[in-house]
């Protein structure tokens, strides 16, 4: 009798853990998989199937060093600009480290960019906890409309934008209608802080995470980018939501991870940029080092989701 | 009729006297823990609370007003950086200037500063005030600011990120004032001149 009742503890206990904690809930096909490599006339190695109607952006993140690191990674990113053509660039945060005098601006962001500024390329920033908001808000280059947080919607694709340094109840209430109110076929949510990771230098913030994750698991978000860990590093979906941390397109945090079953992929030896497509039901992805070295890609099928009703 | 034990319960109790209260003591324990954070949370606030809470927010407001009047607004967006950075520097010597006489405890009261230190308290308490903790702990705490009401924070150290729980916790603030640590010193920010309105020293236990 006391066994029985032992094993009925036990497995009470295992599922409210259960219930309690994470739930992978959808798989990542492997490079394998996704779009076959091909190989353009310059020899770049290219993972995105580059259909004709797809969105294509790149995403950086930790990047206002104004160091040679970053500078060797932007001239990547304009050499996989001409093969790819994506038309925009996402930033995850910290893109200004130090002052945030008119000069910073310059060495930080203008000149390392300035072939992808120069060909129309659109950069939409974050704000990181290195950043200033009341400087790089208005600074039109970023493109936030003057706010901390802000929205914006490319073809089937909205990206939810939010201050994570200053999550205040305001922003949650904002993010909240945002969602609700959103008919994208995709939700991509980007902000400096992670969620989930597995860098030791900082770890996830399990207080933002008990205040978003919430609201992405209710109203469908597919896509979370996030910085501040400077690695790179993709996570076994949560809830169906893929979780991407990428904060070493400039710095870099070396041999930063500790073992971990919810780890897919990390790379914490050297820089890395992304480049992604999303053509109706999918969302490509590929990750490539200082190096040109590809070291991960994959693809994302739309997963079945409906938001519940306010 | 509502007091008496179910069967099985008193089945249980007669059969396994020391599992039963063990069981017993276990549930009570785990329905204690659950309740944690609940009445560390939304403790009712007491009679004077609303009264504190709105002299803070006049006295925001009061200091904004004066802001705006004698330094003027946040600046416009631009692409130039020169542009930015002068409109910053210019709308921090007009609000320093305009403000000369500020002292510590202006817009901290004491009894404004004990609500504060109250409502910090109980953000950190239960089981979300451990997240928060570990929050702070993850954001790159930041030191060396001198602790100075009326003056610039420094262009080069970066503003802590500040925990949603603990935000939750205190008073809403007009869009251009912040709410930011420096150590276990609490900041009221206005944000576009980056000037240092007022602080709680150690307002983090």
């Amino acid at each position: 009798m006391i066994r029985r009742l032992l094993c009925l503890c036990l497995l009470a206990c295992a599922t409210l853990t259960e219930a309690g904690g994470r739930l992978p809930a959808q798989k990542t096909e492997s490079a394998s998989a996704a779009a076959p490599a091909q190989q353009n006339g310059s020899g770049l190695d290219l993972r995105l199937p580059l259909e004709s109607d797809s969105i294509r952006f790149a995403v950086i993140g930790d990047t206002g060093t104004g160091d040679r690191e970053q500078s060797e990674v932007a001239h990547l990113l304009e050499t996989y600009r001409k093969a790819v053509k994506y038309e925009f660039v996402i930033m995850l945060g910290d893109n200004i480290y130090g002052g945030h005098h008119a000069a910073d601006f310059h060495a930080k962001f203008e000149e390392p960019y300035k072939p992808l500024l120069d060909a129309g390329v659109k950069f939409y920033a974050s704000l990181g906890n290195h950043d200033d908001p009341n400087e790089e808000r208005l600074y039109k280059p970023f493109n936030m409309g003057g706010e901390r947080y802000y929205s914006f919607k490319k073809g089937d694709v909205e990206f939810f934008v939010l201050d994570s340094n200053y999550m205040e109840p305001a922003q949650l209430r904002w993010v909240e209608q945002a969602l609700q109110k959103s008919k994208a076929k995709w939700k991509i949510s980007y902000f400096h802080h992670p969620l989930y990771n597995d860098g030791v230098s900082h770890g996830p913030d399990l207080d933002l995470r008990s205040q978003l994750t919430p609201l992405f698991e209710k109203y469908c978000v597919n896509v979370v980018f996030s910085g501040h860990e400077h690695v790179y590093e993709r996570l076994q979906p949560e809830h169906s939501i893929q979780y991407f941390i990428l904060g070493n397109s400039a710095k870099l945090m070396t041999h930063d991870f500790h073992a971990s079953p919810q780890m897919e992929k990390g790379f914490d030896t050297d820089r890395a940029f992304m480049v992604v497509e999303v053509s109706h039901d999918k969302f490509y992805f590929q990750v490539i080092s200082r190096a040109g070295q590809t070291i991960d890609s994959g693809s994302e099928t739309l997963p079945v989701c409906s938001a519940s009703a306010p | 009729m509502l007091n008496r034990p179910s069967s099985a319960l008193r089945y249980w109790r007669e059969k396994y006297p020391r599992i039963a209260a063990l069981l017993l003591v276990g549930a009570v324990a785990f329905s204690s823990t659950l309740a944690l954070p609940q009445t560390a949370t939304n403790q009712p606030a007491k009679p004077d609370d609303d009264k504190v809470v709105q002299d803070f927010e006049n006295r925001v407001a009061h200091y904004l007003e004066e802001r705006r009047k004698e330094a003027g607004t946040s600046p416009k967006a631009t692409s130039s950086p020169e542009k930015l950075d002068e409109a910053q520097q210019t709308l921090a010597q007009k609000s320093k200037a305009a403000r000369a006489e500020a002292e510590h405890g202006d817009v901290f009261t004491p009894e404004i500063t004990a609500y504060f230190r109250r409502q910090i308290k109980s953000a950190l308490a239960g089981r979300q005030g451990a997240k928060v903790r570990a929050s702070l702990r993850r954001a790159e705490p930041v030191q060396d600011v001198p602790l100075r009401v009326n003056q610039v924070y420094p262009n080069k150290v970066p503003l802590q990120s500040m925990p949603p729980s603990l935000l939750q916790k205190l008073p809403p603030l007009p869009k251009e004032m912040q709410y930011r640590l420096v150590g276990r010193n609490l900041l009221l920010l206005d944000g576009a001149p980056k000037i240092i309105v007022d602080f709680i020293p150690n307002a983090i236990p």
